[in-house]
């Protein structure tokens, strides 16, 4: 009894994979033929972060993002009407919340959402893992993977290519233009500065004895940098890091950012940890809320935390 | 239905019940009869021309059904080495990840994260390739601590497998927070069910598993005289020190095998055996193709369950299991107090 | 007919015995005696083949043991252990049933054969009406009966027990005793020629009722054998044990008891 049984367990799982396996052709998600038609443009081939040649047959109109960032990048660029899904984190902006959540909270995105909106591009950011890169794949999806910038320049380049393979090349000039030259008022103002504030970006204070910053090779490194500071946590090592409560009193920073502002952190609370108030961006009040999405999320909200940054890091210079 | 029959085909009935529901719940519902027409259609040659169907189909093709593969070897794995192993150790708290198999499993998935594999095939293949050579690692080491002459002693290879695993644990935990990019990813892969898609997860685990599940089969009747001791055992005629190297050789591979695809879903291999034998008896003749069956049961259940409770979110099925597995073993365990078990 | 020639065997590097020559014949029944330390449980497992011996040779009816597997040593040779850690829930029959193991395949298939073989055990042992009670809800005594069932079951000429009635009552051990000696001696009409076997025993008062012969063994060395008269000496159990000893002899059954001298 007990080896009829577990043949026919095994006859069974043999027959179900035998099912699956079965060399039927592979069902390619459909695109979508919608109301008002957007002139496509000829089968383009690009490159992605990952190295990946990407074929896209036409301009894409129901594309999936993955990641925040590359929600914020497609609705910059003017690929908004053309966005069919994106992951649970992406909130901005805001008419991206009414699209349709694939999932991503728990590092697990639901592929079949994703197989049922029958989208024509998915967008990956580095947040998603080759695994994730190679399922949607699998699935028969074309798929590009933005690696992050490392600098603005980069993210400009980011910006054209996104625009190009939605079709929306002019957008993106446009955009990137307009960037470059918030970005060089920025430069202009602060190239006549001469003294750079300690500044301090706190990423999570929870334990106020170490609380938790920013280092070195980060947006928000580089940004500060950039708007005229100094980042205190850029002495530590990796990206992000503790820094003692000891080393920052030595620091002294003029200028506190709270990027955990969102999560509740105030600068009543930050000012009575115990010996805080020895602290000059204490003493003198200059503790600031910062919306830390705004620097985490490598997009075109870079440009609007560097203009944030150099008013709060020199004021002087916006009379 | 004769009585030893009986547990079987409950079982059997469950397991299949499972796979049903596997298969039907979802983002989209499939019902029995657009399961029918998936099938008869992708018999025939091609889907429908209809766009929906096209993508049921690949929604039953390419992930439900290889999903629901996966787990049900991966549940049959986990328990069946679960029980082999509660029996080897003569311990009914052993689980399959006693001698380092999962924390070495762990490790060698998170020292893979750390380094930026190329997108191609062999890449891809990286991070379970070097999880599985964790696993059957740590089990060497823990097999060499263990040794005392000719034979490895019971009593030391849950000693050196403690050691082991305490100290792939501590590195992996070190790892992780130095590379804070791969944190989450290593988090996810760690609490189970992260790479869940396709067809090829199913063909990497299917060899080893099949393999190492038929052999454990065949350690029935020794697991039974072993639970005399050691050396009773080979009064009676046993090879004592060969079923426990086979034992150990079979468990691991299979268990390796199966969490270097799925990564660590713990409690399965615990309590499916655990359970069953306060139900049915603890004769390894039974328990160890019972187990295979209710651990497929068990993980195909849980899995849909993690997979729809907050959809489009989906847990980590080892968060399930232990949210599962829990009460229910105590209830179980409340019920049965009078019973002797072992 | 089980021999042993120049068997010398140990733990690690430490030599427990040394240089033992002993010959168990069919239908005897041989006691083994000793301090503990003497190394009466090291024979028994260096017989049994639980321990690798370091010299001399083992055999069963002339049949060399040491280079056998443990499958077929298990068809010449039993061992009733002490009762000790007994898993509680197998079942009398079970546990009886398991000394079928090295004639079973590794699926453990029972013949009718073997079911038959079980049975007679059983009924050996007067453990027909225990037969499906779990080992746990037993008393010592009859969980000592059921291992000595299951060596029965085992159907081999030669049986080792080790010190079976150590901590059981005294009916126990009398009556546990006296099925040894049946099985050495069968009762007329009984086929089958007689058990050859070793059973090392503590206790020296009920040596008489069921042994026919004593070997006393002290440090690893075999200090005296022969027939119970012979070896229940004064002189001989006071210097093996270390303490002036008394055997005061009932004349009428001829049975002895041996006592500390105060």
């Amino acid at each position: 009894m007990k080896k009829i049984l577990s043949m026919f367990m095994l006859g069974m799982i043999f027959s179900l994979a035998a099912a699956g396996c079965s060399a039927a052709p592979q069902v390619a998600a459909q695109p979508t033929v919608r109301a008002t038609e957007v002139p496509t443009a000829e089968p383009l081939e690009v490159t992605d972060g990952l190295g990946r040649v990407v074929t896209l047959a036409g301009t894409p109109q129901q594309i999936i993002s993955l990641a925040p960032s590359a929600t914020e990048i497609l609705y910059a660029v003017g690929a908004g009407a053309q966005m069919a899904g994106r992951d649970s984190f992406s909130n901005y902006p805001e008419e991206a919340k009414a699209l349709a959540d694939v999932g991503g909270s728990m590092g697990n995105y639901s592929y079949e959402v994703i197989t049922s909106l029958t989208p024509d591009l998915v967008v990956a950011a580095e947040i998603n893992t080759t695994e994730q890169v190679k399922a949607l794949e699998d699935l028969g999806l074309t798929v590009y993977y933005i690696a992050n910038p490392s600098s603005l320049e980069d993210l400009y380049g980011i910006l054209e290519t996104i625009g190009m393979i939605t079709g929306n090349s002019d957008t993106s000039a446009a955009l990137v233009e307009s960037l470059k030259a918030r970005v060089e008022v920025v430069v202009e103002k602060t190239r006549i500065v001469s003294f750079s504030p300690a500044v301090f970006y706190e990423l999570d204070g929870s334990e106020p004895s170490r609380p938790w910053t920013a280092g070195p090779g980060t947006f928000i490194d580089m940004l500060i940098g950039m708007a005229g500071g100094r980042n205190v946590g850029g002495v530590l090592s990796g990206s992000w890091a503790q820094m003692s409560a000891e080393e920052l009193l030595v620091q002294n920073p003029k200028i506190i950012l709270l990027g955990d502002a969102a999560y509740g952190t105030t600068a009543e609370q930050v000012a009575a940890r115990a010996g805080w108030n020895t602290i000059d961006a204490v003493k003198e009040g200059r503790i600031y809320a910062f919306n830390d999405d705004t620097v985490s999320r490598p997009g075109p909200r870079l440009v609007d935390a560097l203009e944030e940054l150099s008013k709060l890091i020199h004021p002087e210079l916006y009379p | 239905m004769s009585r030893t029959a009986r547990p079987f085909v409950i079982l059997g009935f469950l397991l299949v019940l499972a796979l049903f529901v596997s298969v039907m719940a979802g983002s989209m519902f499939l019902s029995p009869a657009e399961l029918w027409q998936a099938f008869t259609s992708r018999a025939g040659g091609g889907a429908n021309g209809v766009e929906q169907s096209g993508v049921a189909a690949t929604i039953l093709f390419k992930l439900r059904l290889p999903r629901a593969i996966l787990l049900l070897l991966v549940g049959a794995a986990l328990a069946g080495s679960g029980a082999a192993y509660q029996g080897l150790f003569r311990n009914p708290l052993a689980d399959p990840f006693l001698i380092g198999v999962a924390s070495g499993a762990g490790l060698g998935a998170v020292v893979a994260m750390t380094i930026q594999w190329p997108y191609t095939a062999a890449g891809l293949a990286a991070v379970p390739l070097a999880a599985f050579a964790g696993a059957t690692l740590a089990v060497l080491v823990v097999t060499r601590l263990a040794r005392v002459g000719n034979s490895v002693p019971t009593t030391n290879l849950i000693l050196a497998g403690v050691a082991v695993s305490s100290f792939a644990s501590a590195v992996t935990s070190l790892l992780m927070i130095n590379s804070t990019g791969e944190l989450r990813r290593a988090m996810v892969w760690l609490l189970g069910g992260s790479a869940l898609s396709g067809w090829n997860p199913v063909l990497g685990v299917l060899p080893y598993i099949l393999a190492g599940c038929a052999v454990l089969l065949l350690l029935g009747h020794p697991l039974n005289v072993m639970q005399f001791g050691d050396e009773q055992a080979q009064q009676l005629g046993i090879p004592v020190r060969r079923v426990r190297r086979v034992t150990i050789l079979a468990a691991t591979l299979t268990t390796a095998a199966a969490v270097a695809f799925v990564g660590v879903i713990g409690f399965v291999g615990l309590v499916v055996p655990h359970i069953l034998r306060l139900l049915w008896g603890g004769d390894y003749r039974r328990l160890l193709p019972l187990s295979m069956l209710g651990g497929a049961a068990l993980l195909l259940l849980t899995d849909t369950v993690a997979r729809t409770v907050i959809a489009p979110q989906e847990i980590p099925v080892g968060i399930i299991t232990a949210l599962l597995g829990a009460p229910f073993f105590l209830w179980v365990l409340r019920r049965s107090k009078s019973q002797n078990y072992w | 007919m089980l021999k042993i020639e120049h068997l010398t065997a140990g733990y690690g590097d430490k030599k427990v015995l040394e240089d033992i020559n002993l010959t168990i014949e069919d239908g005897c029944v041989t006691a083994l005696i000793g301090p503990n330390g003497s190394g009466k449980t090291t024979l028994i497992r260096a017989v049994s083949g639980v321990l690798p011996v370091m010299q001399g040779a083992i055999t069963v009816d002339d049949r060399q043991v040491n280079t056998l597997t443990e499958q077929e040593r298990a068809r010449l040779i039993s061992v009733v252990p002490q009762v000790r850690n007994i898993p509680p829930a197998f079942s009398v029959r079970e546990v009886v049933a398991l000394g079928r193991t090295p004639y079973l395949n590794w699926l453990g298939q029972f013949s009718t054969q073997d079911d038959q073989i079980v049975e007679n055990a059983l009924e050996q042992t007067d453990l027909m009406e225990l037969a499906e009670r779990l080992m746990a809800d037993l008393s010592g005594g009859e969980q000592q009966r059921v291992l000595l069932a299951r060596a029965l079951a085992q159907d081999t000429r030669v049986m080792l027990l080790d010190e079976p009635t150590s901590h059981l009552d005294l009916q126990f051990q009398v009556n546990l005793m006296e099925r040894v000696h049946r099985l050495a001696h069968p009762m007329e009409g009984i086929e089958r020629d007689g058990h050859a076997v070793l059973a090392a025993v503590h206790d020296l008062n009920l040596l008489r009722m069921f042994s026919d012969r004593v070997v006393l063994l002290v440090k690893g060395r075999i200090e005296a054998e022969g027939t119970a008269d012979e070896v229940l000496r004064e002189e001989i159990l006071s210097k093996a044990y270390r303490i002036p000893l008394h055997v005061i002899r009932d004349s009428e059954t001829g049975k002895s008891a041996i006592l500390p001298r105060l």
